[in-house]
Order: C-alpha cells, then structure tokens, then sequence
C-alpha cells in the first residue's frame, strides 16, 4: 500500500518537476536541441521532417503537446521561426512540415538525418478538441497550413470513436502540391470522409478540379464543427460556407499565421487587434476574428 | 553602462547622439537634447547608429592579395608592401601615377592627413572624394559667385524664413533633421515651395509643388527670377551695394518667359508665377538644394541659376535666407574643407596660389607640386589608360557609387596596385592588392563638420574590433614610411595643425567644441564661429552674377525612358553599412525600381513583377514598384543595392566645370523580364 | 501607502552612502555627459538629481536596446548555450513615471510564460525612486495616474525636502538597506513630512493644470475620430516615439555568428513597416497610418484590457523626439474637440 503511494508520489512529483521545468525552460529563450531522424519529401519545396527532441544527456524528451500548437524552429546562426506542429501527439516521432520561404526555412530544408536544430514550445492554444468531442468536424484548408491540420486528422483517426461525422476537404494549386498523399487512404479506413481537390490539373489527375467551396458543395457536411486553415482568402470563403450549411460562428476554428519572434507573447510581432496570435491563437474561432481577417 | 556623445556617421545634418556602451561595447544609441540640430531627435538611422559596429563581417586583420585570394597579413607586412610599392610606382613612373581618393565618412584629421600623405609625401595633387559626385558644383559654382562653395545659412535659420525653396532634395528621406526645421518653419508660416519631378513626401506636404521635367531646372529657376524681376520685387538695394554683372543678367533672363519656360520644363505659367511671387514677396527666403540639382551635366550652371536668385532678391547674409546646399555624408564638407580636392589644400587655398603653397611648403617642410590633380572620374579614366598606377582608397566604394560600373571596373583592376582602407568588405576592397581594416566612427576621436559647416566632436565609444585601426595611424605610418615628419601622438595634435595652416579652422580645438561645436570661419580661439556667411561683405569683395542658359537636352528615341537615381530614408549610399543594420534592412530589402502606373500597364508589367532595364552599354534586371511618385517616362532606382546596381547603367557625361557625373538622367529603354 | 519607517538623509551623506553601496552592487544614477543628464554607472561623479527626468529611460536597463539572449557553441553536431548571469543593480534617481512603466512591464512581461531575461534583471535591480517636485515641460503622468505622486513599487523612496531627503523604504530590500546604512541616516523630522506633502501638492496642481485629465473613454473616442492618413503624411517615419517610450517593448531576436554565435534581441517598433510583415510579403499593417493607429490603441486599449493599467505614463517623451513635432497629447485633444 505504502510502496504504491510513494511510487505515486514520486511520479507526482516527477511530472510537476518535468512541467515546472517545461515552463521554466518556455520562459527561458534557450532551445531543446532536436535532432532529425527522418525526412519526407511532401513536395518540390515542402519536407517533412521527424525529430528527436533531447536533454543535456542526449536522452530523448517526450513533448506534450495538442494538435494546432507550433514550435518556434532555430537554426543556428540563422535564427528562429515558427513551425506548426504536424503530428499528432497520440504517436512519435515528433513531425514539423516546412515549406521554404524565407533564409530560416531554407536553412532548415538543408538540414540531414543527425543534423540537430533548436525548438522551442510547443506555444500556442491548439485546436480545442473537448469542445469537437461528440460532434460532426469538418477540417478543410489548403496550401502549406494543411501541415497543422495533419496533426489534427490523425489525432481523431487515432481516437476515431469519440467524434461524429469527420470529413476532410483539403485543395492544392496542383497535383504536385498536394501534401500527404500517402495517408488519405488511412484516413478513409479510419472512417473520415476525404475529399481533395487541385486549382489546375495534370495529365495523370483524375480527380476534382475546383476551389475547395464547390468540394464542399458535393461532400455536403453536416453542421458541427470545423478546422480551418489556409490562404486568408480561402478561409474566409469557406468559413462564409460553412454558416450558410448552419455550421455556428463560433464552432468555426481558424489557424492563422503572423510573423512571429518569441513564441509567448512579449515581442509584440503577431499582434491582431488585441490578441496575440502565438499565445491567444493560433487557433482562434470565427466569430472572433472574423472581422479582422 | 557609460554614455558618450557624439556625432552620427551618416547624413550632413551632423545630429548629436549618445552612445551607450556596456563592458567596452557599443550596444545602444539614444538622442541628444542639448544639440542645437538634433534637439533630442533623431531620424531611424540615427537610432541605429550603433548597429552595424559588431556585425560579424567587420574586417578585422590586414589582408593582402595572393593571386586570387586575399590572405591575413600583418600589419607591418601590409604598411610595408604598401609604402614599398607607393614608392616604386612613383620612382618608375611619376608622382602623377599615384593617387588618393579619401573618405567623406572619415574624421577631418584623417583627410588632412591623407591629403598631406598625397601631396608632402608622395609628391602628387591627385587626391579628391565623392564631393566629385555630389557638390563638386556647389564649390565650383558658388566657389565663383559668393566667394565660398559652403551652406551659407545654419539649419535652424530655415526656421526664421518666409518662404523656402527645396529643389532637387527629398529632404524627408535624405536630410530628416533639415526636413524636420523645414516643416517647422512652414508650421511657423513659411511658404514651402518644393520642385522635383517626383512626388515626394516634402512635395506632398509643401504649399506649391513645381514638377519640372529632368534637366530644365536653368529653364524655370530663370523663368522665376525673370518674373520677380519683372514685378520689381528684386532687391535693388543689396543688388548696387554688394553685386557685380546684374544688367548682363537682366538681359539674358529676359527671354525666360512663363511660356518659354513651360515649353522646357512643362512648369505652368500659373505655378511659376505663384512660385514666383512667394518668394519675390517673403522679407526672407532662403533656397535649400541637393543633388537634383547638382547631379546633372549642367550641374554647375543648376546652381549658378540658383545663386543669381538668392542674389537678386538680397536673400544671403540674413537670418532666414541663404542658399543651403545639403551635403549628404556627414563630412563631406570636412572632406573638402580639409583640401581632399585636386586642385586645393585646406581652407579652399588654390595649390596653383604661389602664396598659399609656399606657405603649406612651409608648415609642411617639403616641396609640394604646383599643377591641379585629376578629378575622381578622371581618376578612373586615366586609370584604365595607364596613367595612373596606383591608388590609396580610404572609406569609399567606387563599384556601387561611381558611373559606369564596368569603367570603374576595369580601372581598378588595371592598376599595379591599389590599397584599400575600409570597415566591411566591398565590392571595392574585392579588388584591391592590400586592405587596411579600419576603426568605425565609434571607436575613434576627431571631428566631422556638418553641412551647416559645424565642426562637431566624434568622441571613441569603444576599442575597434580585432586588429582594426584608427585610419589617422595609417596614414600616420605611411607618412613616417615615405620619410615624413608625423610625430602626432593623438587626433587632437592633427587638429591642432590643421588650425595653424587653416584660416577658417584657425580657432577649432577640441575643449571648445562640447556639444554644439563650432561653425567655420572660426580663425581664432578667441572667435565664437561664424554662424551666417557673408553677412557684411562676401570672400570675394562683390558677389557675381553668371548668367547661365538652359541647355537642350538630347533625346534618344530608342531609349525613351529617363533613369534617375537616388536614395530611400533607409539606407544610405552604398549599403555598406545600412543593409547590415536589420530593422533597416528589413524596412527595405531589396531593389526595386519606381515606375509609373501609366508605363507599367503599357508595358504589361504588375507589382512585383520584374523588368529589364536597359541603357546603352548594359542592362540589369529588377523588381518593380507602380506609384505615382514618378511621372511617365522617368524611373527611379536607389543605388544602394548591390544585387541591381543602379549605376551600371549610369554613364559619365560629366559637367565641365565641376566633373560631376549626370546621375540624374540616363537614357534606357525598359521590358518585361522573362524570367 | 508608505511605510512608516521613513529617514532623512542629509545632502551630504549621499555620495558616502552611494560609494558603499557601490562596494556590492552597480550603482546606476543620473550623471552629467557632456553637460547633459543620462542614466549611466555611477563612478563618483557629480549627481545630475536636481536636473530634469534624462530622456532616456532607465527602463533600458531592464530591456537593453541590444542583448545577448545566450550565446551558442558547436562541437560534434551537438550544441552547449550560455547565458549571462544578470548584474546586481541598483538604480537611483528613477521617477514615478517610469516606475508606472516598469509595473505595466511587470504585467507584460512576467506574467503567463514570464520573460526569463527581464525577469532575472528585474530580481537583481533595487530601485531607488526620486520624486518630481517640478515636473518638466511635457509631462502629463497625472492624466495617465501615473504620478507625480508615488505609494508603491519602489525599493526606496526619496524626496528632497530642501537640505537633504527624505527616505522612505518600499520593500524589504529597501529596508535592508536602511538598516544596513542607518549610519547615513538620521531620524525623519515632522517637517520633512510636511514638506513632502506640500511639495508633490504642488506637483500636482501645477501638472494637472498645463494637462487635465482625459478619460480612457475619451482617448478611445479620439483615436476613432483622428484622421490616421493625415497623421501619416506628415510622419517622418523616425521610429523614435516607440522607441523612446519607456513601456515599448517590442522587440526583435536574431542570430550573430556561424557556428558558433550568439543570440540577441534588440528593441524594435511597431511602426516600421517591415514588423508586422511575413515573409510571404503579406504585411497584416501595411500603411503607415494603420501602424500608428495600432500604436496608439495598443497603450490606451489593449494593454489595459490586459493588464488593467493604461499603457502610457504621461512621460511626454514621445512628443519630445518626434521629428514632426506631432504633439500626441493635441492628436487626442484636438480630435475630440
């Protein structure tokens, strides 16, 4: 009886320890070193990438985090951006999606297996998933903010039984541009509904052609909740859709981005009226951003 | 954490700042309440002016060329192969196959010595700077009409003015602290009258806008002295008691008709006579310019025109009025005052003067040459001819800020050898045999003098980086290498040479500058400075009239666009500096080139699209910025950047009396990229 | 409400008090630069207390213009980081405003996830607060209830009551060093009291007649009524207001140095055009006139939303380094009027 107190307590004391430590470490500026285990190509500009996060011992460190939280990504000597989180917490390894923008993401893009760079976080609100529990979810978006909605889609698939109707409608420029081809098809096993369409077709495309609204048109989701994530133009179309099928404004949950530098509120770069995207968002919900879009 | 005050290492305005340095860095700067100019102000780069000190590309050791790579040297290798070479080119072909171009960003102390190392030690007048490329008129020009080629008038005089007359400056984005008194004295009931073919933010706020088309500014500077002739409004007065050839004028103005001067220039008969009658009326008016106007082949005669106007309406001598040219490195007049010019020692003291060189031979104990040197232009022309071997470049980018890149090109690397003194790498020290790396403005003393001809103190915040140095030892070192006297202990000393050999710098040491420092003519210790020039008589007894004509312009129709040059608010010159400075850099990150929305929908073009822009002799590619700033017809790029260098296209064209190139119009002709 | 421990130091104990202070910690007072008042280290030299508030703020000594967050060394593919320990501090001489302005960034900056860095100065740093008896010519802490007038917050209070001041300590490290310099200190006197109160009565008065007081209500019907495009036509686009002001905090981080470098952070302005702008080129604050809006709404309606306090301390220094003379306190008066 006693041993399994003490063991308790002792886990107890472990986790505070580990959480203290997780938010001391949040409030320091000082990186976890990750390490790159693997590298997938998504597209010509678009890699996803796996990694180990790891302490002064080089011992991996498991980060708790929930789908729609970002890391704030170093390479050093080039600085540091913000990366959404592309896995789901419910499986390792730890994965971010980055495209190449800027001299940050390229220096990450150049990065290999065993190269090490920085992360800090994971920062940010996240999708709010107790509130999308026992409900129909909608995740549609398009272009390079799919990544986010990645670690929201397969955090359901893996806890399929305790959300409704699930359905992803998700658009790309092109066929080429179309990130994770190589899960839709376990999505569908899992039970989710998955709609994809391209802008401009290919040869070899067989499939929809057209914005991801008329996708929307024949999918014909039910009202429940919904994850968006995309072009600013994009999500405000949809998310004007969406109300007109009867989805509420505030069951409508948008990702959006900002330039970003500290990750937890103080520089002041992702400011939105009031609100700071990194720690208010980046998740926020429509009827409150929808005039600031 | 210390404070020290100093002067800024950018543009003339010469604002006082602070800079706060921490554990032997300079990590912050802050602005001066007690500066006369800056009163607690400063522009972005003046905030940042402590920002690009430590940027990791600082040259940090000697260097000296091995084949194709630049390898660490020491100092005394580097001073050494240096003064070696000097010496042989000089034994083998003349001191006239040498030459020195100094640094406008450099210290007055460091000019002078430079300057003496030109002509005590090497034997040559071959020394000048970028004065060439921006107010070489403004000293040839009122060099011959007042007497002295300097801003007649102190900045904070513009506050008094009734009416003032900016022409050929952006002055918000190239002088802010002159734009910033501007305003004021227009919020005080100035008239503000600004001409420029661009709209820009000084045109937008002013009270009457002149767009006069590129190089008709003779056209209408005459056409509104004619008018205010025309309704007596000129000072008949000042014009007997202190001017000389006014009737000659008259009569060449005459044919300066509103009509006329609307054919050249497109300025409107009803603008031109508002223009006109604000500033015949005002009881002071004062003319502010830059290099609008004197960037052109006819630069000189630009600011003659502008000269016979101040002339002739009593406008100079006075609180409130004068004739202001705006120089744009913050010691360019240092540089010219200190005599880094061919064909003068300080103090504007002619070497072809037998008095004034016997007496420099004098001070200087030495022989000196009698013959005016070559011109900066001329330089590299003679340069890629041969006739120059070898050069000393201190501070200076000829790559990026000279016409004709290619030219420059060529030149420098035909050279047998070429030493560069600098604080980043350039695309200038990338072609030099040695390279000296020098101290910032923060890490040494001396002075700058402003564009009002205020000799201000720079005060050492912090030691330079690695082995860097001040560029006052160098030459120092040089001098003592070539077999020259230069036992100076400290830049204070080097001062204190320059007062004894310098009438108007005759009264500058450094315990009596403090904040404000000093206005030349300053001939004794005893002498407060000499706030406004010419107030009782002029350096030349009586002012003159020139009367100057506008020129036609040649037109090429196969080129039909005009490029003219220029700068943005924040980066200055070259970049050297400013695009090392992240919030600046950030603010503007890359070319581009301004063009009108009429041209761009006709040539097919959107924003952030790319065109070619071609001249003659080369092209370059760049992103585009549709906005009405600029009229058709005329484009704008601001030479900061290396990756669209503006001055690949630019050509010499230089004015004859000055040698200035014509930055300000360059026939091209502009398509859609393909890529 | 100061405590009840309060002293009298006399004028000539406070160089010997500040030279034993000195042995323990950095003393950071106003000093004279070229005949000017700065904050700057203390190294014996003649006080600039009697002189007006230095432009600028001590707040930098909590956030640097530039610092370096810590610095990064490579070996075998793995990193090491460093960072500096703060520096034990003492600044003398801060005055009420600025010390509102510490307490708005207390509020930003240490609550939720706090700033590491500021925080760390913030726990080495004692604060000696002087009082303004004669506030300067731009001031309007009184509008913002900002000052002139000080209970809380402080280390040590000091207020000159004429042949020397009077102390009064706000913390236990203040009280620390009363005890521990009580040989400096001599027994306040009911006059010194008085004294005080008269003095900081005046203060008042005379502040809140050159500024009255305007509502938050007010200054967000201002910040609606005021023509933004005007303002930016005639901005000269300096920086300098967000720069100089002492609760700004805005800043930016980059990287200095290959492999091995260090990171640093230094203080930025929302109303430069390339702040809000991503790389995607989508800039979410593209003119000019809307960065200056969003300035102004950030001090006087998000931040109090935040935080509960106004986010400007009347400090009037904003207007004092403005290029284009652009009065902030007429842009509210005159766009409600």
């Amino acid at each position: 009886m006693m041993h399994k107190d003490l063991k308790a307590e002792k886990s107890e004391r472990r986790r505070l320890q580990a959480s203290r430590s997780a938010s001391n470490r949040l409030s320091r500026y000082v990186p976890l070193q990750a390490e790159v285990i693997d590298i997938d190509v998504e597209s010509s500009n678009t890699y996803l990438i796996s990694l180990r996060p790891l302490d002064e011992e080089d011992e991996t460190v498991r980060l708790e985090y929930c789908p729609g939280q970002f890391l704030m990504v170093s390479v050093f000597g080039l600085g540091e951006c913000p990366i959404s989180i592309a896995s789901t917490p419910t499986r390792d390894p730890l994965q971010i999606c980055v495209r190449e923008a800027g001299k940050i993401t390229q220096g990450i893009m150049a990065s290999r297996v065993g190269d090490v760079m920085g992360i800090r976080g994971p920062f940010g609100n996240g999708f709010p998933v107790e509130k999308m529990k026992g409900r129909n979810v909608v995740i549609t978006g398009g272009g390079s903010g799919f990544a986010t909605l990645r670690s929201l889609i397969n955090y359901i698939a893996d806890n399929r039984e305790k959300f409704q109707d699930v359905t992803v409608a998700y658009g790309a420029r092109t066929p080429h541009d179309l990130y994770f081809t190589s899960e839709y098809g376990s999505w569908q096993a899992a039970g989710i509904e998955v709609g994809i369409t391209v802008d401009m077709m290919d040869a070899s495309w067989k499939g929809n052609v057209g914005l991801v609204t008329s996708l929307l048109k024949d999918i014909n989701p039910a009202p429940g909740t919904a994850a968006l994530c995309g072009p600013p133009m994009m999500i405000n179309a949809v998310a004007k859709d969406l109300v007109n099928r009867g989805f509420l404004e505030p069951d409508i949950y948008i990702s959006l981005e900002r330039h970003m530098k500290c990750g937890i509120g103080k520089c002041e770069h992702c400011t939105m009226g009031p609100y700071h995207v990194c720690t208010e968002g980046p998740i926020f919900s429509y009827d409150v951003v929808g005039d600031l879009l | 954490m210390e404070k020290i005050h100093t002067t800024c290492v950018y543009c003339g305005c010469g604002c006082g700042l602070y800079l706060h340095v921490e554990d032997g860095q300079v990590v912050g700067a802050s602005p001066s309440p007690a500066h006369p100019v800056a009163r607690g102000r400063l522009c972005l780069k003046g905030w940042l002016a402590h920002d690009f000190v430590y940027h990791p590309d600082r040259l940090k050791a000697p260097l000296i060329r091995r084949g194709e790579r630049m390898v660490r040297a020491s100092w005394e290798e580097t001073l050494s192969l240096t003064a070696k070479r000097l010496k042989e080119i000089k034994e083998e072909s003349g001191a006239d196959a040498l030459a020195i171009l100094t640094s406008a960003k450099g210290t007055n102390e460091e000019n002078y010595l430079l300057m003496k190392l030109a002509r005590a030690a090497l034997g040559t007048n071959n020394v000048d700077h970028v004065a060439r490329l921006c107010h070489a008129p403004s000293v040839a020009g009122l060099g011959i009409s007042l007497g002295s080629g300097a801003m007649t008038n102190p900045i904070r005089s513009l506050l008094r003015a009734d009416a003032i007359l900016v022409t050929g400056s952006n002055t918000t984005e190239q002088h802010p602290l002159v734009a910033a008194t501007i305003l004021e004295g227009q919020s005080r009931g100035a008239i503000l009258i600004v001409a420029d073919p661009r709209k820009t933010q000084i045109a937008d706020l002013a009270d009457i806008h002149l767009e006069p088309r590129l190089g008709s500014d003779v056209a209408w500077t005459n056409g509104i002295l004619n008018l205010i002739i025309e309704r007596d409004l000129a000072d008949e007065d000042f014009i007997k008691e202190r001017t000389e050839g006014f009737s000659a004028l008259q009569e060449s103005l005459s044919k300066y008709t509103p009509e006329v001067v609307e054919r050249i220039s497109g300025i409107s008969p009803e603008d031109l006579e508002r223009a006109a009658i604000a500033f015949g009326e005002a009881p002071r008016a004062a003319v502010v310019y830059a290099m609008g106007t004197t960037q052109h082949s006819n630069g000189t005669d630009n600011v003659l025109a502008l000269a016979n106007l101040i002339l002739a309406t009593g406008n100079v001598g006075r609180e409130g009025t004068g004739i202001n040219p705006l120089r744009g490195h913050q010691n360019v007049q240092g540089a010219c005052d200190m005599g880094a010019l061919p064909s003068v020692y300080s103090g504007y003291q002619k070497v072809e003067d037998p008095l004034a060189r016997e007496k420099m031979e004098r001070a200087w104990g030495t022989d000196l040459p009698s013959g005016p040197g070559l011109t900066a232009v001329e330089m590299m022309e003679a340069a890629e001819e041969g006739l120059i071997k070898g050069i000393y470049i201190s501070g200076e980018n000829p790559m990026m800020s000279y016409p004709d890149r290619e030219q420059v090109k060529r030149a420098l690397e035909s050279l047998e050898f070429l030493a560069v003194a600098d604080i980043f790498p350039t695309e200038t020290t990338a072609l030099a045999d040695v390279v000296f790396p020098v101290a910032s403005f923060a890490e040494k003393d001396g002075t700058f003098t402003s564009t009002e001809r205020r000799v201000q103190r720079v005060r050492r915040a912090a030691s330079p980086p690695g082995e860097a140095r001040s560029e006052w030892r160098v030459a120092k070192d040089l001098m003592k290498r070539l077999g020259m006297d230069a036992g100076y202990s400290s830049p204070e000393e080097v001062m204190a040479e320059i007062a004894m050999v310098t009438p108007s710098y005759g009264g500058i040491s450094y315990q009596r500058l403090g904040i404000s420092g000093l206005h030349w003519p300053c001939p004794d210790t005893s002498h407060p400075g000499t706030e406004i020039l010419h107030r009782e008589f002029f350096p030349i007894g009586r002012a003159r009239f020139f009367p100057v004509e506008h020129q036609d312009l040649e037109e090429d129709p196969e080129y039909p666009f005009l490029l003219t040059t220029g700068r943005s608010l924040f980066h200055f010159h070259t970049g050297t500096m400013t695009r090392r400075v992240h919030l600046l850099d950030r603010e503007l990150p890359r070319p581009k080139v301004d063009i009108n929305p009429e041209d761009a929908e006709a040539l097919g073009v959107r924003r952030g699209q790319k065109v070619v822009v071609e001249s003659r002799e080369h092209r370059l590619e760049i992103e585009i910025e549709v906005t009405e700033q600029v009229p058709k017809g005329t484009i704008f790029i601001p030479f900061h950047f290396q990756e669209a260098p503006a001055n690949l296209l630019t050509v010499h064209n230089l004015d004859p009396k000055s040698k200035i190139p014509d930055f300000k119009r360059t026939h091209v002709r502009i398509r859609r990229s393909d890529s | 409400m100061t405590t009840t421990s309060a002293l009298f130091l006399d004028h000539e104990n406070l160089v010997p008090l500040l030279e034993e202070l000195a042995k323990t910690l950095e003393v950071v007072a106003p000093v004279y630069a070229e005949g000017e008042p700065v904050f700057a280290t203390w190294k014996g030299e003649a006080l600039a207390l009697d002189a007006d508030n230095p432009l600028n703020s001590p707040v930098e000594f909590f956030l640097p213009q530039k610092e370096v967050l810590f610095k990064y060394v490579q070996y075998s593919g793995r990193y090491t980081f460093q960072e500096e320990p703060p520096k034990s501090r003492l600044i003398l001489g801060m005055r009420p405003c600025d010390l509102q302005a510490i307490k708005v960034l207390d509020e930003i900056f240490g609550t939720e996830l706090p700033d590491h860095p500021y925080a760390s100065k913030r726990m080495s740093t004692i604060i000696v607060v002087l009082n303004c008896t004669s506030p300067g010519e731009g001031c309007f802490c009184a509008s913002m209830g900002s000052g002139p007038v000080v209970e809380e917050g402080f280390d040590l209070l000091l207020t000159d009551v004429g042949p020397g001041y009077l102390v009064e300590s706000g913390s236990p490290a203040g009280m620390f060093i009363l005890r521990a310099q009580s040989h400096h200190f001599e027994e306040a006197l009911p006059e010194h009291l008085k004294e005080k109160e008269r003095l900081l009565d005046l203060a008042e008065e005379e502040i809140t007649k050159r500024r009255p007081a305007l509502t938050p209500e007010q200054i967000r019907e201002a910040i609606d009524e005021t023509d933004w495009e005007e303002v930016e036509r005639r901005c000269l686009r300096c920086g300098g207001c967000s720069l100089i002001c002492p609760v700004c905090h805005c800043f930016s981080v980059m990287d200095r140095g290959v492999p091995d470098g260090e990171r640093l952070r230094c203080r930025d302005s929302c109303v430069l055009s390339g702040f809000s702008r991503m790389t995607s080129g989508a800039n979410p604050r593209a003119s000019l006139g809307e960065r200056l809006r969003h300035w102004y709404l950030d001090k006087f309606v998000y931040i109090p939303e935040k935080t509960g306090m106004l986010g400007c301390v009347g400090c009037g220094r904003c207007s004092r380094v403005c290029l284009s003379e652009i009065d902030r306190w007429s842009i509210l008066r005159e766009a409600i009027e």
